[in-house]
């Protein structure tokens, strides 16, 4: 959580620490994005060659072949659950395959084009937390509603009879 | 400025407010107007010192908003959990109604949204404004294809009788339909000779769904096969889990509650689509006017993750809703 | 730490005048209505949750009135029903979930991390549009045909009923949104706009608690916005899903609602922990006992909070499975509330206690929530809560966490930073008489109410026997006391806004950074941050009263000038 210290060290507004960083704007050889580096005067983006996807300021830049790479993988991952539905896994193995290709797909968007790999590892942190508690949600509830589903079951039989 | 001076008096005065300085007009922000900074970036707001400052801090606050969205979802992800965990049968019988191809098409069209939304946030970041653009409209043009599939699948569903909740009456029966004869042939056709006969109950010719059971004279049937019969079970057309068990066939006691959770999820994601294409809207009209660069492409990248999560909950939805064995 | 004398250094206003401040710098209602500054959006809040709070508190006077007698005393019973649906759902939605963060966070977090505003005023602006209008919303359903169902909705009535749960239920809707930005916003704050220096564990613990609960409000609020919109679409659609008649589970609803009402009551309290952590060191001059301890207990209560929701629904058909789970667990929960106690009193210890009003408000605070907290473990052992479950017992739980518990620490920290907000103070002594008769009012009116409880009094019950009559009077009359200590402290505050002695800069001898500037702060708040050398509960020693100005300046030794920083 206490990742990121603030500009701690240098106090923040003070213009003339802008001055002090005003070395690197030839070049761009960040590899964190959370590195204070590109202050002011450097309103244009340079149309140098980035297509290795180092960062351009602010934040890494995804290479445009891996673009095209991760969707060519989710849209063979689609072919694949839907071609598995007509292989017959019994009454739950489809859905556990269905869900794990849905997982790998969703990996692959959550990794790449949301940048998670190359962003700081709280933003990570916090979506496997929600994911986190979707699951826990989803199984204390499915659980509780299994162990009484027998009630249910019994006074439905019961008024069937009635009948 | 009132310097801290050494004669103890100072201290008494330090607390009263000093005299007025200079008057910077409207733009008393405590900045001088001459900040280099904020100068040099007309779109870094007053209360960031730099652009990563505030770069970082939309992009901390746009996944803390797809966090609640992801919960937002959670709820009907555990609806549809805990009826498919105690209804399995409702799902069976309902997933011969939708139409997987249409699901997959959507699928394949969200997936190059993203693709094509995650290029837009590479362009802003490079200043490439022509292909900005373009990856936007793309992005939008994907979006609207979205939701005119989805407007066809839904306008076949009203059409066919297949509305949410308490209005659910299916206008077809469902061993009608092609994709029940295709897979399972013998249980259609079992299926058929099982509804003549409920029929033939019936005092006028209503169907076996209306279920008044007058015990008339019954044919006797044989008994049904393995592939007769484990169909018609498996979606809850026979058996305890049918609307009425006394008739010979008849669809399952909930199949309305399917029908509910798929326009409500459909329906919210769907709604939440249409919000991303005004957002992307919104962002071409910045895009057109070149404010996005190096120092400034929150906005876009900020779109394009929430535009992904809307994405990743379809990929979700497609195998839930429409690939059910 | 910024050493207080060196307010001005720290925010030399270039200001339009020598008083310019936040309140004075632009006029107009269009200025407020569009501002966007926290401190402006703060006190609009604050004006707004202490409307609906008189409004919840007028519900809360007729159901007491009612409750005079048994049978018809005022109003028939489908009133009554309505009555306490409308005090409960404003008291929760309107009052006490937005309360401490949106009103007094909203002024008062940015100007303890040295900011100059929340990192999405915008957004600020746009929750406090969303509050309005969820208000807007409940008072609809409340002029026409109000809802019922007691503020918990719970189906199949609230999915059967007559009355309007719509309007209600989307208002609710819409609240949630303006928690979750609010929260939202507060994170974001937290982790990218704190000073030089002010590493997470040097900061205030108001701060910690602003934090802990902005992620209660994020994870957990949008699970009831589901939920109101699923009961929304089964009374119009006939979902499904929680109608047993359409075929739905209403245990399902209790699950997906009680999972976010938990971690909600945990939204309302934990800010509360927050101001009192505050206020106890500074009147007690004396650094606080264990802040790490209390700092990490507010999130282990946040996170621990999503883990028990089922102790609401003990009788309610859910599994024996499942109550066993959530009885084990909640017992837990009361393990890092009792570290804060402790904690709190141990700073007590040997200090130098000063018995200003919102000290009185947190020593009442110590109190009231320590009985309230004790008898929410009584209710989470499964056999019991099986005689007291909706009984008045859990009323009086509930009611002596939020109303002794949230309600008493957030007018300890509006007195507090009233004169930090709004430049003025207030009349000490009518203070205190409000403090006081607010403690006996609360005491009186729900004390009674764990008696009747444990002999078996249900809530919501318009009518009883006779046998209650007593204890129900006594908690009518302390109704009635603790809306005259309301009044005296809201004539008060009022009197100070107009009338009061111009406040300095630090009135308590605070040594947070909101105590560096001005009072009131200039819009700006400050100019260069503050540098932060030290921890937020360092310093009593270093500041003295000064008579002539009324407020705490440092002490000068010496007379060497006093440093910025140490």
């Amino acid at each position: 959580m206490s990742d990121d210290k603030p500009e701690a060290d240098k106090p923040a507004a003070a213009a003339e620490a802008a001055h002090e960083h005003d070395h690197d704007h030839a070049d761009h050889d960040h590899d964190h994005a959370d590195h204070d580096h590109s202050h002011g005067g450097h309103a244009h983006g340079e149309a140098t060659a980035h297509a290795d996807g180092h960062d351009h300021g602010l934040a890494h830049t995804t290479p445009v072949w891996l673009l095209f790479g991760i969707l060519g993988a989710l849209l063979v991952l689609t072919v694949a659950t839907v071609s598995v539905t007509s292989i017959d896994l019994g009454a739950q193995g489809n859905l556990v395959v269905a869900m794990i290709i849905a997982t790998v797909k969703a990996a692959l968007v959550c990794t790449f084009f949301m940048h998670l790999l190359w962003d700081k590892k709280f933003h990570a942190v916090l979506f496997l937390t929600s994911v986190l508690f979707l699951i826990l949600f989803l199984a204390m509830t499915t659980n509780d509603r299994g162990e009484y589903q027998h009630l249910v079951d019994e006074y439905r039989a019961q008024q069937l009879q009635a009948k | 400025m009132t310097e801290p001076s050494t004669a103890p008096e100072a201290v008494k005065k330090v607390s009263a407010p000093p005299p007025a300085a200079i008057d910077h007009g409207h733009d008393d922000h405590g900045h001088e107007a001459h900040d280099p900074i904020h100068a040099a970036n007309p779109h870094l707001a007053h209360h960031f010192d730099t652009p990563q400052q505030q770069f970082d801090a939309g992009k901390l606050g746009i996944w803390l908003f797809l966090l609640t969205e992801v919960l937002f979802f959670a709820g009907l992800f555990c609806a549809y959990t805990v009826y498919r965990a105690m209804h399995p049968e409702v799902f069976v019988y309902a997933h011969y109604f939708l139409d997987t191809k249409l699901g997959a098409l959507n699928t394949c069209v969200l997936l190059i949204s993203s693709l094509t939304a995650a290029w837009a946030v590479r362009n802003a970041q490079l200043a490439e404004k022509r292909a900005l653009m373009l990856n936007i409209v793309i992005t939008i043009a994907c979006a609207c294809t979205f939701m005119c599939v989805k407007y066809v699948e839904y306008s076949h569903k009203f059409h066919d009788g297949l509305l949410p909740g308490k209005n659910f009456q299916p206008k077809e029966q469902i061993w009608e339909l092609k994709s029940f004869r295709d897979r399972h042939p013998e249980a259609a056709e079992y299926a058929e000779k099982l509804s003549k006969l409920d029929e033939k109950k019936a005092a006028p010719a209503a169907p076996a769904a209306a279920g008044k059971a007058e015990p008339a004279k019954v044919e006797k049937l044989e008994r049904p096969t393995e592939e007769e019969l484990e169909p018609l079970l498996a979606a809850g057309l026979v058996g305890p889990r049918s609307l009425d068990p006394s008739a010979h066939i008849s669809r399952p006691r909930m199949a309305h509650v399917f029908f509910g959770i798929y326009f409500f999820m459909t329906g919210l994601h769907g709604f939440h689509v249409l919000i991303g294409i005004g957002i992307w809207i919104w962002m071409l009209v910045k895009a057109s006017k070149n404010q996005f660069g190096a120092n400034y492409f929150g906005p876009v990248d900020f779109t394009a993750l929430y535009w992904h999560l809307v994405d990743l909950i379809w990929i979700y939805l497609f195998p839930l809703l429409y690939l059910i064995h | 730490m910024a050493s207080p004398t060196t307010t001005a250094d720290a925010a030399i206003p270039q200001t339009k005048g020598a008083d310019d401040n936040y309140l004075t710098h632009d006029k107009g209602f269009a200025s407020w209505a569009f501002t966007l500054d926290h401190k402006r959006i703060g006190v609009m809040y604050l004006a707004s949750v202490l409307t609906a709070f008189a409004l919840g508190g007028v519900f809360a006077l007729l159901i007491r009135t009612e409750l005079w007698s048994p049978g018809k005393t005022i109003m028939e019973h489908d009133t009554y029903n309505q009555c306490f649906t409308l005090h409960g759902a404003i008291m929760v939605f309107l009052v006490i979930i937005p309360g401490i963060p949106a009103a007094l966070g909203n002024i008062i977090l940015p100007l303890q991390l040295g900011a100059k505003d929340v990192a999405f005023p915008k957004l600020n602006l746009a929750s406090y549009y969303l509050w309005i209008i969820g208000c807007l919303c409940m008072l609809g359903s409340l002029v026409t045909n109000a809802a019922d169902t007691g503020w918990t909705f719970y189906a199949p009535y609230s999915t059967t009923t007559q009355t309007n749960v719509i309007p209600a239920a989307f208002g609710a809707f819409i609240l949630g949104f303006s928690s979750i930005f609010t929260g939202l916003n507060f994170i974001v704050t937290i982790h990218k706009l704190r000073p030089p220096g002010m590493t997470f564990f040097r900061m205030p613990l108001f701060v910690w608690a602003l934090y802990s609960t902005a992620l209660i409000q994020v994870l957990a609020t949008p699970v009831i916005g589901i939920t109101l919109l699923m009961l929304i679409v089964e009374r119009v659609f006939g979902l499904g899903i929680f109608d047993p008649g359409l075929g739905g589970d209403p245990v399902l609803f209790q699950h997906f609602f009680w999972f976010y009402s938990h971690p909600a009551v945990y939204i309302m309290i934990v800010p509360g922990f927050g101001v009192v952590s505050e206020i106890i060191p500074v009147f007690s001059r004396k650094r606080l006992f264990g802040y790490q301890f209390i700092a990490i207990s507010s999130l282990a209560i946040a996170f621990l909070g999503f883990l028990v929701w089922g102790h609401h629904m003990f009788v309610s058909g859910q599994s024996v499975l499942a109550g066993t789970i959530f009885s084990a667990i909640t017992f837990l929960i009361a393990i890092p509330t009792a570290i804060k106690i402790f904690n709190w009193v141990s700073t007590m210890y040997k200090g130098r206690i000063h018995l200003d009003t919102p000290m009185l408000y947190a020593l009442a605070f110590l109190w009231v929530f320590t009985i309230g907290g004790l008898t929410g473990v009584f209710l989470a052992v499964m056999g019991v809560d099986i005689h007291l479950h909706d009984t008045y017992f859990v009323v009086a739980h509930f009611h002596y966490v939020m109303m002794g518990g949230a309600i008493t620490a957030f007018l300890g920290g509006l007195h507090y930073w009233f004169p930090k907000a709004f430049g003025k103070m207030y009349n000490e002594k009518t203070g205190q008489i409000g403090a006081l008769i607010v403690f006996v009012g609360l005491n009186l009116t729900f004390f009674p109410q764990f008696i009747l409880g444990s002999r078996g009094m249900p809530r919501r019950y318009y009518n009883y026997l006779p046998e209650f009559q007593g204890l129900h009077q006594l908690s009518t009359i302390g109704a009635f006391t603790l809306g005259i200590g309301f009044l005296i402290t809201a004539i008060s505050l009022g009197r100070a806004l107009k009338n009061g002695k111009k406040a300095p800069n630090n009135p308590w001898g605070g040594v947070t950074l909101e105590w560096t500037t001005v009072s009131p702060p200039p819009y700006y708040n400050f100019q260069t941050p503050p540098p932060v050398t030290a921890g937020p509960y360092d310093g009593y020693e270093d500041l003295v009263y000064d008579e002539a100005i009324g407020g705490y300046v440092a002490r000068v030794t010496g007379g060497s000038a006093p440093a910025l920083g140490k």
